[in-house]
């Protein structure tokens, strides 16, 4: 009679190739997400201007004395300024814990030393982020224009607006990708997830508000560039050739997005980190 | 000639104006080495470069022949148990586990397995779904052991693995990592208690302030030691007839009371504890109570070293 081994077998099967680390990182944190019913609601509610937009665009479609609420460009780029604030919650509940919950864990040492590179990491986490924000902003948005093209029957609308898709594409990755990283830079500074929510948000209303008394002090927008959120507005109305809001120059606000991705990216190179030395 | 599974030459590592690692030296063979050294020896920053997570300040330093530092291709084949708890209490043990062997390009399916299997081999899985918040000291360090060596590395560098533990988890981590050895891994065990790294290996590397002090068979550096005069502390209910019967042995150099213990300096410690274990089976002067040598305490090991 043949006798098993019944010993320790090794592993045999196929092992993914380094550089893949980041979808396992990315997945956990998407599913974690997915699993809080508190996120689920925060997502739902997201998506309750997306509906009350769908309606308007059934009832112009259908309804004749509806005709004065028929899209236009700009209904798109107010839609995706409405969609800020959820953008804003998203942010701070996905996005507060990402690294500082690792660094409380001090589960940084732990996954640095199995094979995934510190890029790979932040980009993994990122991700995450970026999921989330892109289904309240990207998403919604695009679905919006399809379901404009399903009631109206045609794609007239969708001809003459031929710049929205790459429009809402590329101011929702300007967007997503500016508040993901600045998140993640806070995030990556503290231990503390709660602390890193209020700080993004003191940064946020710290910035508006700094701008808000500077142009009562000036009596001008040229200064709008100290705020955090009217940089964003100043690219997306460009970007949606919409009448700029503010007499800062766009190039400026650029700069300023720019920076702000530059400097992130910096304190994450700087803090994430399997080891922290301090000197 | 074998492979050495860690290299350094002249490696060094300093925190601003602080030094860490001063310009060492070596090469670690296969097997199961043991990294010993006071606390703020050096240890843990010569753990950290031979893991890949600080960058040398001057110096190089390879595990299995190729350079660690920003090679994380290198982590398919090196396990590495860091001292600090690195947990998300609320998963259990398993979830951890897997998690972190996912990193390790298994997929879901097959990390779970091999998380079990691990799990398993550090005897933690009857509470491999246990909440890690609800583990013991003991079982967090065997858990982290887990994830260390679910992927079945070439090589196991394990920072403290005993601290914190009871007797009895420790003797069955020393257990565990011995058999590991013999399996074929080579493993780097850091400790602070020479008795701990004594029952693991004979092979070990002596660290003190940033530097190598001594490196090989841990047999011939006690005979170093044990060069030096020995003490022993023995608290007994007779102590004054124990001192009378002490001042036979010529190998006692001096003895001195002190509260209601006895304190022997001896030339040959290894004569001395076998006369002394005798006496005490004897009963001839009565109980020996207890019996401890401040030599066991490895700075006082260490102070010897560094005035020969």
């Amino acid at each position: 009679m043949p006798i098993h081994d019944q010993g320790y077998r090794r592993y045999g099967g196929s092992k993914a190739p380094l550089g893949q680390g980041w979808t396992v990182i990315a997945r956990a944190g998407i599913r974690t997400m997915f699993a809080k019913r508190a996120f689920l609601g925060l997502l739902l509610l997201s998506w309750f201007p997306f509906f009350v937009r769908a309606v308007q665009f059934y009832a112009a479609a259908n309804l004749p004395q509806a005709a004065l609420l028929a899209p236009t460009a700009e209904t798109f780029r107010q839609f995706l300024g409405q969609q800020e604030t959820f953008v804003f919650f998203v942010t701070v509940y996905v996005g507060a814990g990402l690294i500082a919950n690792d660094r409380r864990a001090n589960a940084l040492q732990i996954y640095l030393s199995k094979p995934l590179t510190r890029a790979e990491y932040v980009f993994g986490k990122m991700a995450i982020l970026v999921t989330f924000l892109l289904l309240v902003t990207w998403v919604p948005a695009i679905v919006l224009l399809i379901v404009q093209m399903s009631f109206a029957g045609n794609f007239t609308f969708l001809r003459n607006n031929l710049f929205l898709f790459p429009a809402i594409t590329v101011f929702a990755f300007v967007e997503v990708v500016l508040v993901a990283t600045t998140m993640l830079a806070l995030s990556s500074l503290s231990n503390s997830s709660r602390y890193v929510g209020i700080l993004f948000t003191a940064v946020l209303f710290f910035s508006s508000a700094m701008y808000g008394v500077l142009r009562l002090v000036t009596r001008s927008t040229s200064l709008s560039w100290v705020s955090f959120a009217a940089n964003v507005d100043q690219i997306g109305d460009l970007i949606f050739r919409q009448p700029l809001k503010y007499d800062t120059p766009w190039p400026v606000s650029l700069v300023i997005i720019v920076g702000v991705i530059v400097l992130s990216g910096i304190i994450l190179e700087r803090r994430v980190r399997g080891v922290e030395v301090v000197v | 000639m074998t492979t050495p599974i860690v290299s350094a030459e002249h490696l060094s590592k300093w925190y601003g104006q602080v030094i860490g690692l001063n310009d060492i030296t070596l090469t670690v063979p296969p097997g199961i080495t043991g990294l010993l050294g006071p606390n703020g020896a050096g240890k843990s920053t010569f753990m950290k470069l031979i893991t890949g997570q600080l960058k040398p300040s001057k110096g190089s330093i390879t595990v299995l022949g190729e350079p660690i530092w920003g090679n994380p291709g290198l982590y398919f084949r090196i396990g590495f148990c860091p001292e600090q708890d690195a947990f998300y209490e609320r998963m259990t043990g398993l979830e951890w586990v897997a998690a972190l062997v996912r990193l390790n390009g298994l997929s879901e399916a097959e990390a779970a397995e091999t998380a079990r299997r691990a799990l398993q081999m550090v005897e933690l899985l009857d509470a491999a779904d246990k909440k890690i918040g609800a583990y013991s000291k003991g079982m967090r360090q065997r858990v982290k052991m887990a994830q260390a060596l679910a992927h079945e590395p070439e090589l196991l560098i394990l920072d403290e693995p005993l601290a914190g533990m009871d007797p009895i988890a420790r003797r069955k981590t020393i257990r565990m990592i011995k058999e590991w050895g013999r399996a074929g891994k080579s493993i780097v065990v850091s400790s602070h208690i020479l008795h701990e790294i004594e029952s693991m290996t004979a092979n070990i590397l002596l660290i003190n302030q940033g530097r190598i002090l001594a490196e090989g068979n841990v047999h011939q550096i006690r005979d170093l030691i044990d060069e030096h005069p020995h003490t022993v502390y023995i608290k007994a209910d007779h102590t004054r007839e124990l001192a009378r019967a002490f001042l036979a042995y010529d190998d006692v150099l001096s003895l001195k009371f002190e509260d209601e213990a006895v304190v022997v300096q001896t030339g040959r410690p290894d004569a001395f504890y076998a006369r002394l274990t005798d006496l005490a089976a004897s009963g001839e002067l009565g109980s020996i109570h207890e019996v401890t040598s401040p030599d066991d305490n490895l700075q006082a090991v260490f102070q010897y070293l560094v005035k020969t």
